[in-house]
């Protein structure tokens, strides 16, 4: 069921965004500096690095790796990190016989606080129609080579829980200090596209 | 409206849709079998077409939530059970590329029953 | 809705087209979007269901041709109208008067 309410050209999103944004302004409706607040949260601050941290310190700490896995919220609260989009949270964990995928197949729907906003292939037709469906093939794409003994699990993100995966403890790491170990950690790797190999360099 | 001043807190605390409520018992525990209804309402629902009819097994009980069904349309928050639930590859595609594959998929109360 | 954002098992969308180094917002529109989403849920004139389902209620085809904010974009207007907030003469008179580099 569609909505009619374009009777204007459409015209480029830029312009209605202006419109839009101003007229809230005008009407008491909205600060703008609100808004520079939010960008700056989720452009600069809230990003992956938090659940690099998050999975060093359950590598290193198998208490709370076990808190972690029980009750994702409050473990994950422990580092400092909650709120929007991560409100209720839930960590899968890969092992040698299970590796696991997330995905919103219908929407995008992304554990904000720990990996911050979704990347737009997350986001995308293809991704959200495949997850499901074909996880392996789609993970071939990515580079993974997932073997046919191990279980691939998809947690399809329906509802308000919000989905991290805690990738498996790379080998030949032992020697790491928990901060090395979470420069390794890649935001892929929290999504479940990729693994955390020795060589692995989160990007920011 | 969200002051600048209100901004850190809002993005820490967020908006949770949980609504804990003792006196809503569940009608289903890990482990039972269920099939999902064939719903096809016109409205809003978070009940992915490639689930409904089939077959699952209740993996973990989320807690009670607000229902978005009714909520998007002022119907009310109708809170009840979420379940996070299993569904073989096999039930979901018929010849999937490997049988030990499964999707887990958030499912409320209401868009089950049990199989 | 059995809408087309109901993508689950769908085939015929092409490999996943990734960029590489990609910036959390692509163009300062987006990131105005972005915080409009919270600032205005804020008021608490809808809700984050009512919100999917506005964009749910795109038309199809602009759906799958449009971007992530331009959804986000199209489902502010469409609630912020429906919900009285605005009217759809004022945001037009404000596009065009904008679009004439009028302010």
């Amino acid at each position: 069921m569609s909505t009619q309410h374009h009777n204007a050209p459409e015209s480029e999103p830029a312009l209605r965004v202006k419109a839009l944004e101003s007229l809230l302004v005008e009407k008491g409706l909205v600060d703008p500096q609100t808004l520079d607040l939010l960008v700056d949260a989720y452009e600069n601050k809230v990003g992956p690095k938090n659940g690099a941290k998050v999975v060093a310190r359950a590598w290193v700490d198998p208490a709370y790796k076990a808190r972690l896995l029980s009750n994702g919220t409050a473990a994950i609260a422990e580092l400092g990190f909650s709120g929007m989009q991560g409100e209720d949270m839930v960590v899968v964990e890969n092992t040698p016989t299970v590796h696991n995928l997330i995905v919103c197949t219908l929407c995008s729907c992304y554990p904000w606080p720990t990996l911050g906003l979704p990347p737009v292939w997350y986001k995308s037709a293809p991704y959200r129609s495949r997850a499901v469906s074909d996880p392996r093939g789609l993970l071939k794409e990515f580079g993974l080579d997932i073997a046919p003994e191990v279980e691939i699990r998809v947690w399809d993100s329906s509802a308000e829980v919000r989905y991290m995966v805690l990738p498996e403890h790379p080998k030949g790491t032992e020697h790491m200090s928990e901060a090395e170990l979470a420069e390794l950690v890649t935001r892929d790797s929290m999504i479940g596209v990729a693994k955390v190999t020795v060589g692995s360099k989160a990007r920011s | 409206m969200l002051r600048p001043e209100q901004v850190e807190e809002a993005v820490k605390t967020g908006g949770s849709t949980r609504r804990p409520d003792d006196r809503i018992t569940p009608r289903f525990k890990t482990g039972d079998a269920v099939r999902v209804r064939n719903r096809n309402p016109t409205g809003h629902t978070r009940l992915a077409r490639y689930t409904r009819g089939k077959r699952g097994v209740i993996h973990h009980d989320h807690g009670v939530f607000i229902f978005p069904d009714t909520n998007a349309h002022g119907r009310g928050e109708k809170p009840q059970h979420v379940y996070s639930v299993r569904f073989e590859a096999a039930e979901l595609w018929g010849e999937p590329t490997s049988l030990r594959d499964a999707v887990y998929i958030d499912l409320w109360e209401d868009y089950l029953e049990p199989a | 809705m059995n809408g087309i954002h109901d993508l689950g098992g769908m085939h015929g969308f092409g490999p996943v087209v990734r960029e590489k180094d990609e910036p959390v917002f692509h163009a300062e529109w987006e990131r105005r979007t972005f915080g409009l989403l919270t600032a205005t849920l804020a008021l608490r004139r809808y809700n984050i269901d009512e919100f999917r389902h506005a964009i749910e209620r795109m038309d199809p085809v602009r759906y799958l041709e449009s971007s992530y904010y331009e959804h986000w974009l199209h489902a502010l207007e469409t609630l912020l109208i429906e919900k009285g907030v605005l009217t759809q003469q004022e945001l037009n008179n404000r596009t065009a008067e904008l679009a004439k580099g009028v302010s």
